[in-house]
């Protein structure tokens, strides 16, 4: 067996055990189908806090008396619950806290509550103004619906994810900030094919402190931008994998984004969430700003990436999928008129890495100081097929998790004002 | 007195729309027929031949390269006199308010992540030259009229699923794009499509929607073609009371009407300009620039050609001429209903 199968077998064992283990055992995912028609009114707006001036004391009290397009909206206050918005019954429900201070709604987990909302077939329902802290699971999570919006969301200290979104069609992520998330900070995964795309737009977040700023498996038409992912071991994560229906990652833009010190060693010091040995998150190349794992059609391009000790933007192939081998090759993917580096003031280790593998994957050479390989040989093929190298995989499958350390290049930022760098937590 | 130079342009110059959308005729003549309407075109299912999508990737000829954009459909509101005076005749706009609600395409970044400009009628101008192929990523971001609309080009090769139009259960792929979803259509440029062209809706509810602002235009040159140092493109149609809820007719240049709020053209004397004028509602138009003369296809000097529904005549000069100067349509009903303008020549 060769070095690459042999590491590629390794791999692939360390996913058996998925992120969501250890969760409680939610719905079977379903085809979110068309979106519901909004429902005729008139609609009723319920109050929530922590004194008798409200309806109730309760958010999942006011949630079950509501129906579909009302308001509920909730005081500050912390609240100790684990609130779910479950069925058609409840589409189109507006659960508002405050929108300009989040922190002050804040859903405190107790025991082993799992997450702080989850919607569950329930369309175009809206989340707006709250903050999730210590869920065993995530902070918000939407499943199997069509259309919905997270806003002015804070998810801290959540034991998979912080906002997510799992086989769902369509969306807004906006204003919201994740860390200390022990998996993605934010992730969208199994978006269902479509024929016409519903996009779901990812604006205006921070994804931090974490093994990774955001995860996608298996995501489809999403468009982040405006963003911030720092600090995480790595900052935007589409890929592929079996454990997720409809591989690979698909038509995806990441845009206008922010994507700078992903150097967070989470496997060494004291991070303040439970370490996964395991799993998606421990294989993170550890100082990468964005991994393209496997994936057609993804364009990231205008972003400014700089300071990531590995490398800017790495693109392998799909080498994670065991049982769906047609969707491992990269097609069509894009990535251009990046800024890297900072103006030479905060390079990345390498601003592109890839393995040369698949069909039509362009990479616009401009502003780009360093690659690997070093001649730039597997990044040619533009318009056909690409120049793949085993070697150069081989070594980009040696630099997954810790390994990646062994060919940082690791120097001082410049000063950021309103950030730190963090590389390992509680040393 | 206001209520009867109001009643005088109602009757002078609305007339009702007659609108076939999806099986049902629907004469708008009011609002509350714009509604009707509307409701109507919210009926329309989607057609079973329209579903599926599985077009390769179509490659430009040699030389040529896939010209990607993103443009979005949505409403807004407009003003159709932002100036509120008609300069020419320097008197304020008459017809009391002017905003309305408009349909427009609005051309975005990169996975519609932002507008690239505010909204406008006509939408963006697609360019390109012989070989390419144009690449529409196409989204209905209406979120208030819930209908589903399309892009349907002229001048430009495309297979059936290209076709942007809605035509019952023979409807193909980018026929019919309900609210929120989004379709890429691939417009080949081939030495026929040389020239400037509108491209509009054509779902379901499609002659409303053009009137309400759904179009824009298509210009392809030869490969290696000189660009002018000047083009533009001016869209004559009109607003009549039944689509916008106004008071009057307003007879437009690119959805503004009068001299001050149409669009102001500006050259040099010296430099190559090009004026594409397009029909863009259910009547004949002139094209004349004052002080100017031109050739047409035919070679005949010309000043003021004919244009209809649709098509589109082109001035191309090389300045020689400076000063104010008007341009308008030269039927006598539309160019004192507000389609005219300025363009001025600096020496």
């Amino acid at each position: 067996m060769s070095l690459r199968k042999s590491l590629l077998c390794v791999l692939v064992a360390s996913l058996a055990v998925p992120a969501v283990a250890g969760a409680q055992s939610y719905p079977e995912p379903k085809q979110p189908g068309p979106v519901e028609a909004p429902p005729k009114g008139p609609h009723k707006t319920y109050t929530v806090c922590a004194s008798s001036r409200c309806d109730f004391k309760s958010i999942q009290k006011a949630v079950n008396r509501a129906r579909a397009g009302d308001t509920i909206r909730v005081r500050n206050g912390v609240y100790r619950e684990a609130v779910k918005i479950n069925g058609r019954g409840k589409r189109y429900l507006k659960l508002i806290g405050n929108r300009s201070k989040p922190a002050k709604v804040k859903l405190l987990a107790r025991g082993k509550m799992q997450n702080g909302i989850f919607v569950n077939d329930a369309d175009e329902v809206t989340v707006d103004g709250f903050m999730a802290q210590g869920y065993r699971s995530n902070g918000f999570f939407f499943t199997n619906l069509n259309g919905y919006t997270m806003n002015h969301l804070i998810a801290r200290q959540t034991g998979v994810y912080g906002l997510y979104a799992f086989n769902t069609i369509g969306g807004k992520m906006l204003n919201s900030e994740a860390y200390y998330v022990n998996d993605g900070a934010f992730y969208i995964g199994q978006t269902p094919p479509q024929a016409k795309p519903v996009r779901t737009v990812v604006r205006n977040v921070a994804g931090w402190g974490s093994p990774l700023g955001f995860s996608a498996t298996n995501m489809r038409y999403v468009t982040i931008t405006k963003s911030r992912f720092y600090n995480n071991a790595l900052g935007i994560a589409p890929n592929a994998l079996d454990s997720e229906k409809y591989p690979p990652a698909e038509d995806n833009v990441i845009i206008d984004n922010d994507i700078f010190w992903n150097n967070f060693n989470f496997h060494q010091g004291k991070p303040p969430f439970a370490v996964r040995s395991e799993g998606t998150a421990a294989l993170a190349p550890v100082g990468t700003g964005v991994l393209l794992l496997g994936g057609r059609g993804n364009r990231i391009e205008n972003n400014r990436i700089f300071g990531n000790y590995l490398a800017g933007v790495v693109a392998v192939e799909g080498i994670l999928l065991a049982k769906n081998p047609d969707a491992r090759a990269l097609r069509n993917n894009v990535v251009q008129n990046n800024a890297f580096g900072l103006g030479g003031t905060d390079v990345n280790g390498f601003d592109l890495i890839y393995d040369g593998n698949g069909t039509n994957n362009c990479f616009s050479m401009t502003g780009v100081t360093s690659m690997f390989p070093a001649d730039g040989s597997t990044f040619a093929g533009c318009g056909g097929t690409n120049a793949f190298s085993a070697a150069v995989q081989t070594q980009m499958i040696g630099w997954t998790g810790e390994g990646a350390l062994a060919a940082w290049n690791k120097h001082p930022h410049p000063p950021k004002a309103g950030y730190a760098p963090l590389e390992v937590f509680g040393s | 007195m206001d209520g009867t130079r109001r009643s005088f342009f109602t009757a002078a110059s609305s007339v009702a729309l007659l609108c076939t959308i999806g099986g049902e005729e629907v004469s708008v003549s009011d609002r509350g027929d714009l509604r009707r309407a509307d409701a109507a075109a919210a009926r329309v299912k989607r057609p079973r031949a329209a579903v599926a999508q599985a077009i390769p990737q179509i490659e430009p000829a040699p030389g040529g390269t896939r010209r990607e954009v993103w443009i979005q459909a949505e409403t807004a509101r407009l003003s159709v006199t932002p100036a509120r005076r008609d300069e020419w005749h320097n008197r304020a706009v008459p017809g009391g308010r002017n905003a309305f609600t408009a349909f427009v395409y609005r051309e975005m970044t990169a996975g519609f992540a932002a507008y690239k400009y505010g909204p406008s009628i006509p939408g963006p101008t697609l360019t390109a030259e012989v070989g390419d192929v144009l690449v529409v990523h196409f989204r209905n971001g209406d979120t208030k009229l819930r209908q589903a609309v399309t892009m349907h080009p002229h001048g430009v090769k495309y297979n059936p699923e290209y076709d942007g139009a809605y035509m019952g259960e023979y409807t193909r792929a980018g026929g019919f794009i309900a609210p929120g979803e989004t379709f890429t259509y691939q417009w080949e440029c081939t030495p026929d499509s040389i020239g400037a062209w509108p491209y509009h809706d054509h779902g379901p509810n499609h002659t409303l929607n053009t009137f309400r602002g759904l179009f824009g235009t298509i210009v392809v040159r030869p490969p290696g073609d000189r660009w002018p140092d000047r083009m533009y493109t001016l869209f004559a149609h009109q607003l009549p009371p039944p689509v916008t809820g106004l008071d009057r007719t307003f007879q437009c240049f690119n959805g503004h009407a009068y001299a001050g709020s149409t669009p102001i053209l500006r050259s040099r004397v010296g430099e190559d300009v090009e004026i594409h004028a397009i029909g863009m509602d259910s009547n004949f138009h002139t094209f004349h620039i004052h002080g100017h003369r031109w050739r047409n296809a035919a070679g005949a000097f010309v000043d003021n050609p004919t244009f209809g529904p649709n098509e589109t005549v082109t001035a191309r000069f090389t300045e020689d001429n400076p000063g104010r100067w008007l341009y308008h349509c030269h039927v006598f009903t539309h160019q004192d209903a507000g389609m005219a303008g300025w363009y001025v020549v600096d020496p």
